[in-house]
């Protein structure tokens, strides 16, 4: 009896090894062409699955992080100065009444599938936007575009029925990349199979494991990409990501957990590569709660935070903000009003009159960041006197609880950043998801997206971003910094300003 | 025809738990909180965006109108499309089943391995030196965490000498540690119960019965008592390779498979209502198999136990 239950429990752990036997062969044939130079190969760790390779289907930053490598926009930031820079559209101009805007389209490019770039395709793309059966969760940034003419095979018009600033910006962004025509029209599943004019062609995507892309070789930017293959890793731990890097088995990973970054920095054949993202960290108050709704409270809160402490700890350094905007934006208002300051916190809770109140401070457990973070700012809000209970909720909770719902006290979170700033702004002073009503901030915000031009809108935007220095519906933390492990022979890895998507097409792989 | 009409009790009582378990996970996903409309459109949606998504999902109609679609579809083995990937359920648990199936065999069968004939010698030579290693052995086994063990295994076979790789998946020596860290605890737990079981055979009367007849000591110890001891030891493998499919869930995570268990954990984390109610389903189905396949075992190792 024994020896058939023996048996049977070798042949079971030998039946996988027959399943998974076939795909151990990746080493290439031996070299009959040795004159071919070896293939340059960039492996990336990708901290998880994109939810969907279709740009304007959802809103995941790993599908627009990842898309930036297949597709292409009409134009994109530039990687140095975040300036918006001709892309598939050579140029642009702009109506005198700022209702149209022409796109020149570069001439020549090609599809992955083979078709030639022309304005249908971006008729076609931009309309399968604005249809409201099609499920595209971008659509309200088309909402001023009346039509879209093509008046010839390389221009493309837009006619909008009002003036809208942020247009440029929209039309920049991940979420608008330029798909073929031939494909949108036979319902092609770009989800799974993506088809753009970008550096890389998708070649495989196995969920949860890897996606792999291949050099496009008639890509309109001469020279560009310079490595042949990207195969980027889906792995979820970060103690494996960093281990994989100093192993070799990885290239880059894109952000390096706080408490790996003295390993790293003790490793030789690894350099760090540390850089400012465009986030705006923040612990958000809902101004409905009846203690919070007191602007004194809230510049209390203010004053018990060290910023910069929580920055140093949870997010692993960063520049401190004093308004709801990033540190490296042109927008930036520069105002300060409440420095650290924990006996000013008292004096001003008490003159408020706040007893023992309990605050609820939402957390979103899946980023470990906000968590740290949270329990720093429930220590030293408890410091001051507030009595703070953490809640722990998971991602879609604190979607629809706590941002839809406004079932909140207190809540940590990020915003990312954007290539305008009414993407960033619009629609706080009348709501949002801190419930901090304000006409005055609402109607500068609205007015500003209807003005064009950086020296029109910037004074605009500095009055509303003073009045929420001023006001406080948050604590505004401010943007941290992101160290990226790189192995030391790969150069040129770059990251989008603005966006914080990394970008191989400058990469070189020795 | 008593087996047959024990497997048409047993599909009959499989159908009814399906659809017990798929009409409690369509209106628990429902009812806690989350959106998988808002998961999609992101918190800068505009409200007609997320109407828009909804309408594109189907979660805009209501929830009975819903929950009769659903159950219409799975009556033909249709289980809709992923609400975040829009992939077909169906192919999306089989593309996976593959992989945590092979580790969970490869698991439990570790643990047979390691666990019976440990739990057996334990059991026959009582208080000696491999009886003391044994009950260690379960102990420190049932009080690891698997997903610590798993990421010292990594540490120490992936890292420090690198036999194995870190991550992924493509040929057998990417699953070797992945299943030794879930074969591990279960080990443990399948030992301690041998013990135990054998112990007690052995202090039953049928076993100096077949002494007083004059049988071997061998023949007394391994053909009549461990066939009776080997009982509720199957009983619980069986239960172990049930827990085994669940336990992926964190084992996949570590070693960063493509397995079943990592796609229903997102598929949560994402309330992704389709596939969700999918792999529920699907999981109950092969939970039901594993148990029919239990009972079955029973009457092959004591003929005396009758199906029925």
């Amino acid at each position: 009896m024994k020896r058939i239950i023996c048996l049977a429990a070798v042949v079971m752990l030998l039946v996988p090894a027959f399943i998974f036997a076939g795909g151990g062969q990746e080493e290439p044939a031996a070299d009959s062409a040795p004159a071919v130079a070896e293939p340059a190969t960039l492996k990336f760790a990708l901290p998880g699955n994109p939810d969907s390779l279709d740009p304007p289907m959802t809103s995941g930053t790993l599908t627009f992080q990842v898309c930036k490598s297949i597709y292409d926009t009409l134009a994109e930031p530039d990687k140095d100065s975040g300036k918006l820079v001709p892309a598939l559209a050579e140029s642009w101009t702009v109506s005198d009444d700022n209702l149209s805007y022409t796109f020149n389209l570069r001439k020549g490019v090609k599809f992955h599938n083979g078709d030639t770039l022309t304005s249908a395709d971006v008729k076609a793309t931009f309309e399968r936007i604005m249809d409201e059966e099609g499920g595209s969760v971008q659509s309200k940034g088309m909402k001023a575009v009346t039509s879209i003419e093509t008046p010839d095979e390389s221009t493309v018009v837009f006619n909008l029925s009002e003036v809208y600033a942020p247009f440029l910006g929209f039309v920049s962004s991940g979420w608008c990349a330029v798909l073929p025509k031939s494909l949108i029209d036979s319902g092609h599943n770009f989800d799974s199979e993506p088809v753009g004019t970008g550096p890389f062609k998708f070649v495989e995507w196995v969920r949860d494991n890897k996606i792999i892309l291949e050099k496009n070789a008639d890509y309109w930017m001469a020279g560009l990409p310079m490595v042949d293959n990207v195969e980027m890793y889906i792995i979820p731990e970060t103690s494996v990501q960093v281990q994989s890097l100093m192993a070799g088995q990885v290239d880059v990973v894109f952000i390096v957990d706080t408490d790996s970054i003295p390993m790293l920095e003790a490793n030789p054949d690894v350099y760090l590569q540390e850089s400012l993202t465009s986030l705006i960290l923040v612990m958000a108050m809902n101004c409905e709660n009846p203690v919070l709704s007191n602007v004194k409270v809230r510049q209390a809160i203010n004053y018990a935070i060290d910023k910069q402490k929580i920055l140093d700890i949870a997010y692993g350094g960063g520049k401190p903000i004093n308004t709801f905007m990033d540190r490296a934006n042109a927008y930036y208002n520069d105002v300060e009003y409440y420095t650290y300051n924990p006996e000013k916190a008292k004096a001003l809770l008490k003159e408020a009159g706040v007893g023992d109140e309990e605050f609820e401070l939402f957390l979103p457990q899946n980023y470990a960041l906000h968590v740290t973070a949270g329990e720093m700012y429930q220590e030293m809000l408890s410091d001051v006197g507030l009595n703070v209970k953490i809640q722990l909720v998971d991602w879609s909770t604190w979607i629809s609880d706590v941002y839809k719902g406004g079932k909140y006290d207190m809540t940590v979170i990020g915003h990312t950043g954007k290539l305008d700033p009414d993407g960033t702004l619009n629609g706080y002073g009348a709501g949002k998801y801190v419930k901090w009503n304000n006409e005055e901030t609402a109607a500068l915000l609205k007015k500003a997206a209807t003005v064009v031009g950086y020296e029109n809108r910037k004074p605009l935007y500095d009055q509303a971003l003073d009045i929420m220095a001023q006001e406080v519906p948050f604590v505004y933390l401010g943007s941290s910094t992101r160290q990226t492990g790189i192995r030391n022979n790969v150069e040129g890895f770059v990251i989008t300003p603005k966006l914080d998507t990394f970008d191989f097409r400058w990469t070189v792989v020795k | 025809m008593g087996f047959l009409l024990f497997i048409l009790k047993r599909f009959v009582r499989l159908l009814a738990t399906v659809l017990i378990i798929s009409t409690i996970i369509f209106f628990v996903i429902r009812v806690i909180p989350g959106d998988p409309a808002l998961v999609i459109a992101g918190i800068d949606a505009s409200d007609e965006e997320i109407a828009s998504v909804r309408a594109k999902l189907g979660t805009d109609k209501p929830i009975g109108v819903q929950y009769i679609e659903w159950l219409g579809d799975i009556v033909r083995l249709d289980f809709g499309d992923s609400m975040i990937s829009g992939e077909p359920v169906r192919e999306l648990i089989f593309e996976r089943f593959p992989l945590t199936l092979s580790l969970a065999l490869m698991g439990i069968s570790l643990g047979i391995l390691i666990a019976i004939p440990l739990g057996v010698v334990s059991a026959v030579r009582r208080w000696s030196a491999w009886d003391y290693f044994g009950m260690l052995f379960s102990q420190v086994g049932m009080a690891i965490p698997s997903f610590w063990l798993a990421i010292l295994l990594l540490l120490i076979f992936a890292v420090r000498f690198p036999l194995f790789p870190l991550f992924g998946l493509g040929s057998f020596r990417h699953l070797v540690l992945p299943a030794l860290s879930l074969g591990f605890v279960r080990a443990a737990v399948i030992l301690r119960l041998t013990r135990a079981s054998m112990v007690e055979e052995l202090s039953k009367e049928y076993v100096i019965t077949a002494r007083a007849k004059g049988l071997t000591e061998t023949m007394v110890k391994y053909k009549h008592a461990l066939r009776n001891a080997l009982i509720p030891v199957v009983t619980i493998t069986g239960i172990q390779f049930g827990y085994m499919l669940g336990g992926a869930i964190i084992i996949e995570q570590v070693f960063s498979l493509p397995g079943l268990g990592r796609l229903f954990l997102y598929g949560i984390y994402q309330r992704d209502f389709t596939l969700v109610q999918g792999g529920v389903v699907f999981i109950a189905v092969v939970f039901s198999l594993v148990n029919f396949l239990v009972d079955v075992l029973y009457s092959v190792i004591n003929p005396k136990i009758r199906i029925s």
